[in-house]
């Protein structure tokens, strides 16, 4: 019985003694403080607005090292867990960089792979990206990389118009209708479920209302997403992109 | 008097009717559920072969190159060019995969192919002209780009034949899928150190 329980214990730490893979929650995540706050945030704006205008979503992962997993695997898989890009444009685009080992991968997203093939990433890393890492000037290799595949991208893919609030038609009447579909909601529910009426001494009368409503609540504003971090967007990964190690 | 039994039958009847439609709505919703996983499978497979075409493709490219470079590499190259012409030989549809001999033959086949282009890559590293060669280190790009998304898609189609697998094992699925003729599809083994991903063996 212990034996097995052992074996039990052995196989599930086989199995989850992979990398554990984060979720980033910025654009520019770097866990190996090799970056200054100013050089992040410039970094997090330029990526950040690059998302807001074009959708495309390019996010930097930096961590010391691997403990066992192969470089690609893992890449793909911090990719596929994040959802990296939008859903059905796959426009994602990470970049990571296990320093201690002096290894960089570009990896990029399905949609991305005819504008970017890997021939091409592999040229970015090493004849852009690779000469400012090899000085240890990572911020400034960063940058140059990643303005080189905006300037390769550009014009693929715009923003989705939903994203600016946009007053139409049908959106006018939807809220007239959500309007007086409330408004008798409320009526109702003020006056009760049985429509607020009682029979007594031989005729109808309101019931007398017992306390007060207190209202809706509020809904806590709608700013929640406006903090300025990441958020993937459903895009998918099928392997694409290089890498390269100086 | 009449009429009650009338009742009863009809009520039993009713029952049986209820208990029928039960029975045909969750054959039905299994039956299509099997299929939609089929489909998976035989999409998820597409995806496969053609990363595996697309390797294919690369090849006589990234050979032509080393040959006029790393002449003394000629056992290594030739190698190459061989184990492509074997996969070329195997003739790949969908109805392979519930074929265990026909699968493993491809597997073996591409596999080593995988093993012949890596020790041509693990040779070319001692020629620094190569190292220099801007087409070659595209290829060489390329090449290992194909590989990753091959290992990509050979994951998700394997993902795919575990959860078909494991629907038509199940019961009582499995009895609508044997009614119905879905077998047991092949999926990739691992070959030692090819993979690093956990295979769940069922």
């Amino acid at each position: 019985m212990k034996k097995i329980l052992f074996a039990t214990l052995l196989i599930i730490n086989n199995v989850f003694s992979q990398e554990e893979i984060p979720i980033l929650n910025h654009y520019v995540n770097d866990f190996t403080a090799t970056l200054s706050v100013e050089q992040r945030l410039h970094l997090e704006r330029k990526l950040k607005k690059y998302d807001d205008t074009t959708s495309n979503q390019i996010v930097i992962l930096m961590i010391s090292k691997l403990e066992g997993s192969d470089l690609f695997d893992y890449s793909i898989r911090v990719a596929e867990k994040n959802k990296i890009g939008r859903k059905g444009k796959d426009n994602g685009i990470l970049i990571l960089i296990v320093k201690d080992y002096r290894k960089v991968r570009i990896e990029v997203g399905y949609g991305l792979e005819e504008i970017i093939p890997d021939a091409v990433a592999s040229s970015i890393i090493r004849n852009i990206m690779i000469p400012y890492f090899k000085a240890g000037n990572f911020f400034e290799g960063l940058d140059k990389g990643i303005s080189t595949i905006q300037d390769a991208i550009a014009g693929l893919y715009q923003a989705e118009k939903k994203d600016d609030f946009e007053v139409t038609p049908t959106l006018l009447i939807t809220l007239f209708l959500l309007a007086i579909i409330l408004t008798s909601l409320f009526r109702r529910m003020r006056r009760g479920v049985l429509g607020g009426w009682t029979y007594y001494g031989g005729s109808w009368h309101p019931i007398p209302r017992k306390g007060s409503w207190g209202g809706f609540g509020s809904f806590g504003g709608f700013g929640g997403f406006s903090g300025g971090g990441f958020r993937g967007g459903g895009g998918s990964f099928g392997g694409g992109g290089a890498s390269g190690s100086w | 008097m009449k009429n009650k039994s009338l009742l009863i039958g009809c009520s039993v009847g009713a029952v049986l009717l209820i208990f029928v439609l039960i029975i045909a709505s969750w054959a039905i919703s299994s039956y299509n559920s099997l299929v939609s996983l089929d489909q998976e499978v035989n999409q998820t497979w597409s995806q496969v072969e053609n990363q595996y075409q697309r390797r294919f493709d690369l090849i006589p490219n990234l050979v032509e190159t080393v040959k006029g470079v790393a002449e003394f590499e000629r056992e290594t190259y030739t190698a190459v060019t061989e184990a492509r012409a074997k996969v070329g030989q195997i003739q790949i549809t969908s109805e392979m995969l519930e074929d265990p001999k026909a699968f493993e033959r491809f597997q073996a086949a591409q596999d080593n192919l995988s093993s012949a282009l890596s020790r041509l890559l693990v040779a070319v590293e001692n020629y620094p002209q190569l190292k220099a060669n801007e087409n070659f280190l595209q290829l060489q790009a390329q090449l290992e780009g194909t590989e990753n998304r091959i290992s990509v898609e050979r994951r998700r189609f394997n993902e795919s034949v575990q959860k078909f697998n494991t629907a038509i094992k199940r019961f009582p699925t499995n009895v609508i899928a044997g009614t119905f003729g879905f077998g047991e599809k092949q999926y990739f083994k691992a070959v030692t150190g090819s993979e690093t991903a956990p295979k769940v063996e069922f």
